[in-house]
Parts: structure tokens; sequence; C-alpha cells
């Protein structure tokens, strides 16, 4: 793919059916739009998906609009969709889940407000959201969050802070490095890169 | 991506079935610390210790905070001090013991194993100033830990040791009569002692290791036992057969491994060493629902020690090491089903409920690892008695070319059906009775060598 082409993100929201991918997908191919990356998601029947294109520089974010329009113009369900011109140096391919990245499970009783509680404390920690899911079972509010510890203070102190808030929210919060749960739960164990040590090497 | 249903599966895991990191061991070398008198070897001892030990607590602490998984034991295997002392009197050698429990409590670990020795084809020096030296060394240390290799698949049992051992421990429980005999908690007698193995109190720094390495014990009764109670309650008993349960503990088992490998390698990482062996045993606590004895209950005996026992500790070590070693880059210690009375409350209530006898107890270790573990005796059983029980233990592991160990306390001033708690981790038990004492002296009498056995005619 050469440099000359144009990078998008284009978002689509609709009443879940059969066929939404593929016409989307058909009507970006027919301005010879390249799909780099692709998340779709399912809600209560309805359908989102998020993703990353790449055009000839001949195609305008106008015309992508239109295209998209088209599409919903003869689709029997509604199709909101979102076009964005993106710099190709905002975007960091590849890095959705950073190594730094740690699983917040956070349950309580479902209350008003629950999730943008646990988003403040998130937010005022400096730790970015990278996934969130929430499930209702037993009367109780499940939130899940994949988040970034990157840019927060070390884990210790978020870990201290996060005790706190879970007394004073009256909420269970279990926060973990990632890697375990990929470790007990897929085939490869996650580790990073270290270098190779000899067996004959006795300088430690 | 994680499936929400994994990732609150795996936090149960953590969270109310007990899984954590048993022990995280750095074996050290200490073949070079011989110096030319006493003090000087205790000196080099203590500085080589706390040059690479120094972190080994504060990173297994920051590793476990990451990951939120306990590390519940950081503690260091050394080399056997039988060659690193070798050469200097009784004296000499409880001296090094007090040092390295001197290095042990400077660097903030828990356990110290390594006051040992291998006898199992004949004695030297070393070894024969370092088992006389047992006694005292024990009585008057806290973190160290004693082990002496009597047997060997490859040379045989060494039965004039098994006499002189028998005495030690009655001399280690006599000594510390204050505390229940506790200091006999902290020796074991083995055959075919392996030279990585992170459990206490027999582990060791053999020879054939590294300089320096990270070793790791898992534990996980507790979480293999709620899996079958989940799997049972799912499926319905009437649906499952046994072959069903070997598979959901080999499952449960490949996920507990996977955990202490990943903070194993962390910590070897960080301390920048290599990283060893994960040891598969499934290692009780005293804590409710962190036993064996439990997962043996769930399996199908309503009483353990029951007709069946053996067959279900059998189908659990196996199961448990089939899904480890695939977890696991490199496996090795003990790696079995432990058995430790004291430590693990449904066997020490089976115990007092005399379900649960020595004989059984010797006949499951004939299929798991380690032996006749954390077993309180009547202090009156004499030393004959404990040497020919210790002699049948070996008989078993040389024989099927595996590793078995005997720690037994024979609590002093107590008798069968009576109490002792040792607290902690150690557990607390009723005692056991010993059946037929004093009838075994005239073979223990005998000594010498039990010869080494033939390695065709398997049957």
């Amino acid at each position: 793919m050469s440099n000359s082409q144009a990078q998008y993100i284009i978002s689509i929201m609709s009443r879940d059916r059969v066929g939404i991918i593929y016409e989307v997908s058909n009507a970006i191919s027919e301005l010879d739009g390249n799909l780099a990356d692709v998340r779709q998601s399912l809600l209560c029947g309805y359908f989102t998906m998020i993703l990353l294109a790449s055009f000839p520089p001949t195609v305008t974010h106008r015309m992508i609009e239109r295209k998209l329009a088209e599409v919903d113009a003869r689709s029997d369900t509604p199709i909101v969709s979102a076009v964005k011109n993106v710099d190709p140096s905002d975007l960091r391919i590849g890095a959705d889940y950073p190594e730094n990245s740690y699983v917040l499970t956070a349950r309580g009783a479902d209350r008003i407000g629950f999730v943008a509680t646990v988003a403040n404390f998130c937010k005022e920690h400096n730790i970015n959201i990278v996934d969130l899911s929430t499930t209702v079972s037993d009367g109780e509010y499940l939130m899940i969050l994949v988040i970034d510890l990157s840019q927060a203070q070390a884990i210790t102190r978020v870990r201290q802070d996060l005790t706190q808030f879970a007394q004073e929210n009256d909420l269970r919060i279990v926060l973990q490095h990632r890697d375990i749960f990929r470790a007990v739960n897929e085939i490869n164990l996650p580790l990073r890169e270290s270098k190779r040590m000899l067996l004959t090497q006795t300088n430690y | 991506m994680i499936h929400p249903e994994e990732i609150f599966h795996t936090i149960d895991m953590i969270q109310k079935e007990n899984l954590d990191v048993r022990a995280v061991t750095m074996g050290i070398s200490l073949l070079d610390c011989h110096r030319v008198d006493v003090a000087r070897t205790c000196e080099a001892i203590k500085e080589k210790i706390q040059r690479y030990a120094g972190n080994l607590v504060s990173t297994c602490d920051a590793i476990s905070a990451e990951y939120a998984i306990p590390v519940v034991n950081k503690r260091i295997a050394v080399t056997p001090i039988a060659h690193v002392g070798a050469g200097f009197d009784v004296d000499g050698f409880v001296a090094i013991a007090q040092a390295l429990d001197e290095a042990a409590s400077s660097v903030g670990i828990d356990f110290l194993g390594g006051f040992s020795a291998d006898v199992s084809n004949g004695v030297t020096v070393g070894d024969q100033a370092l088992i006389a030296a047992i006694p005292r060394a024990l009585t008057s240390t806290n973190k160290v830990c004693a082990s002496v290799n009597v047997g060997a698949t490859r040379y045989g049992i060494n039965m004039d040791a098994i006499v002189l051992l028998g005495q030690t421990i009655k001399d280690l429980a006599e000594q510390s009569a204050d505390s229940g005999g506790f200091a006999a908690a902290k020796f074991v007698v083995f055959t075919n002692q392996p030279g990585d193995n992170p459990f206490m109190a027999g582990a060791i720094h053999g020879l054939g290791q590294h300089e320096v390495v990270i070793n790791v014990g898992v534990s996980g009764p507790g979480v293999i036992a709620r899996a079958l109670e989940r799997r049972i309650a799912e499926a319905g008993s009437e649906n499952l057969g046994l072959h069903d349960l070997a598979e959901e503990i080999k499952r449960t088992a490949f996920r507990v491994t996977r955990s202490g490998e990943l903070i194993g390698r962390q910590v070897a990482q960080a301390l920048n060493i290599p990283f060893g062996v994960v040891d598969l045993s499934l290692a009780p606590t005293p804590n409710v629902g962190d036993s064996v004895g439990e997962i043996m209950q769930i399996l199908g005996v309503d009483a353990i020690g029951a007709p069946g026992s053996t067959a279900i500790i059998a189908l659990l070590n196996d199961a448990v090491k089939k899904g480890g070693t695939f977890a696991s880059q490199s496996v090795g210690g003990l790696s079995g089903a432990f058995i430790p009375v004291c430590e693990d409350q449904a066997l020490a209530n089976a115990v007092r409920d005399e379900s649960l006898v020595l004989e059984k107890l010797e006949a499951m270790t004939s299929v798991c690892s380690v032996g006749l573990d954390m077993i309180a005796i009547p202090g009156s059983v004499d030393a004959a008695t404990i040497s020919a029980i210790i002699a049948d233990e070996m008989a078993i592991g040389m024989i099927n070319g595996k590793t078995t160990a005997v720690r037994l306390i024979p609590v002093p001033g107590k008798e069968a059906g009576e109490f002792v708690s040792f607290g902690g981790l150690f557990g607390e038990s009723a005692i056991a009775p010993v059946r037929n004492v004093g009838k075994s002296s005239r073979f223990v009498k005998f000594g010498g060598k039990i010869p080494a056995p033939i390695h065709s005619l398997r049957n």
C-alpha cells in the first residue's frame, strides 16, 4: 500500500440483521478502499462496528459519506455512520492492548452511575480504559475493564487507592495483570522478551 | 480477547479457591564458600547468600502485587552442607547452621534448606559430622531445615545410616519437647532425593545444578477440589466417570501450573538469574478448603483411608502431572500430590477418627509423592521402630525408582489419640498410633545395606 493512501476511521451503528457487514465492506471496496482492521460487537440486538480503511487520494471524505448514505438508504434498518479522516502518525497499530495492561473487575449492587464511578477512579489515576464490558447477574452488576497503567502511578499505589475506593463505594474490585488471564486460559505463555542465559554461565 | 467467563473463573481461582504460589525457592551453590577455618567459611556463606538473595523477598512481593497472586513462602536451598563443611568437626557444622540461619533472617526468607548429606552408598567425614550436628543445628536455629538421602535406586539403602537417623529423630523431638518435638518437623529422610526440589524440609541445591537458580512450587488442592465440585454439580455424578474427573483435574492443574510458571519466570527475569523448574506438587495447607484429603472425599471415599483411597491418589497424582507438564517448560522437584498429615486438615481429621492409619498412608505413598510426611507419632516409640518405618518407606522409593521421604514427629510425652499443634503452615493433628512397636529391632540391628534392585523383570 502506498503512503499516498488516506486513512479513515469509520464507525457504523444499526439494529442487527443479516448482511450489514457485507453491505458496508462492499461499499468500501467499490471505492477501492482497503480494510486494515475491524472490530464488531453486538449488544441487545444492536450492531456496532469500527473499522480502519485506507482509500486512494482520489476518494474524498464526502465520497465515503455519500457511499455509506446509499447503504443506509437501501437498508430497511437505519444505518448510522460516522467517517473520520486520520493522520497515520496518530494511529497506534497493534497497541490496543499495551504490554502493561491490567484487568479490573468491579462487582456491586446495580445502581445509577456505577460505570461513571469506576470510570472516574480511572480518570483520576490517569488510567486509560482500553476495553470495557458489563453484565448483570443475580442482581449484581459486573464490570470488566481492560486498563492501561503505563501513565498511572506504581501498581502498589493504585492498589492501595483501589482498596479504599472499593470500601467507600461498597464494591468488590480485583485488579490483576492481563498476562495472568492469558497464562491460565491460553496455550501460549505470555512472557516478556529476555536475553537467553547460557547454561555455562556463572556470573549473575 | 479473554472471555468474561474465563476472567471470572480465573478470579475465583485466586480469591475463593486458594490459588497461590506455594514457594519461590532460590537455589544457591555454596561450593566455593569453604575456607581454611569455620569462622571464615561462615562469613563467606553469609556474604554469598546476602549477595544473591538480598532482593528475593522484595522482588517476589512486587511481582505478587502485579499479578495479585500470593507467593506464600520465599525460601532458599543451598548446596548440601556436608560438601561445603567437609573437614570441619561437629561444632563447626553447628556454627555453619547458625550462619545459615542468620543469613536467612537477614534476607527475610521463611526457610532455608540444605543442611544435608547424601549417604545412600556410604558416608564421608563431612556426612558423619553433619549427621551428628543435626539435633544441635536444628534446635539452635529457626529457619534451617535438614535432610539426609539414605537410599537410591542406583545404590540401594544404607541401613547403618537409617539406624543412626532413627535416633536423630528421637533426639530432635526430645530436645524440642516444649514445642511438641517441632525440631523433628524440620528434618526429613529421603530416597532418591531430587536436587531441585523447592519444598521444605527437603529442599537442597544439588550437585549438577546452576550457580544460582529460581525454582517454584505450586499449590492448588483448593482449586482442584472446587473445580471437581463444580463439574459434578453441573453434570451430575451419575453422568461422570473417573476419566471425566481425571480430565477436570488435568485441566485445572494446567491453570495452576501456568500461574506458577509465569510468576517464577518473572521473578527469575527480574533478578536476572536462570529459571529452573516448576514442581508440580499439589501441596495442601491447614486452611479449610485447601486439602488433598478433601479431594479424596469428593472423588468418592466417605472416610479417607477406606479401600479405594490408594487408587484415588494414583489417579489424582497422574492427572496433576499430565496437566502440569504441558503448562511448564521444565518440570522437576518432587512433582506429585503431597499427603502431609498435620498440614492437611481432612487428613488430620481422618487420623483423629482412626480411618487413616500409618499402613494405609504408606500404601498411598507408593503412588504419589512424597512419603510419610508430617505424621505425629507417640513419643514413646523407640528409635529402632522409627528406623524400621523409614526402611519400609525407603524400600518403596528404591524399588519404584521414585522419591520417597519420611518426616515423623515422635511427640514427647504424648500418646496415640492425643493432640499436637505446630502452628502456621505446619498445622496440627491427632497423634497416630504405631502398631507393632519394638517388633523390628532384630531387623534394624542387622544394619548394613539393602542392595540396589535389578532393573529388568519389572513386576
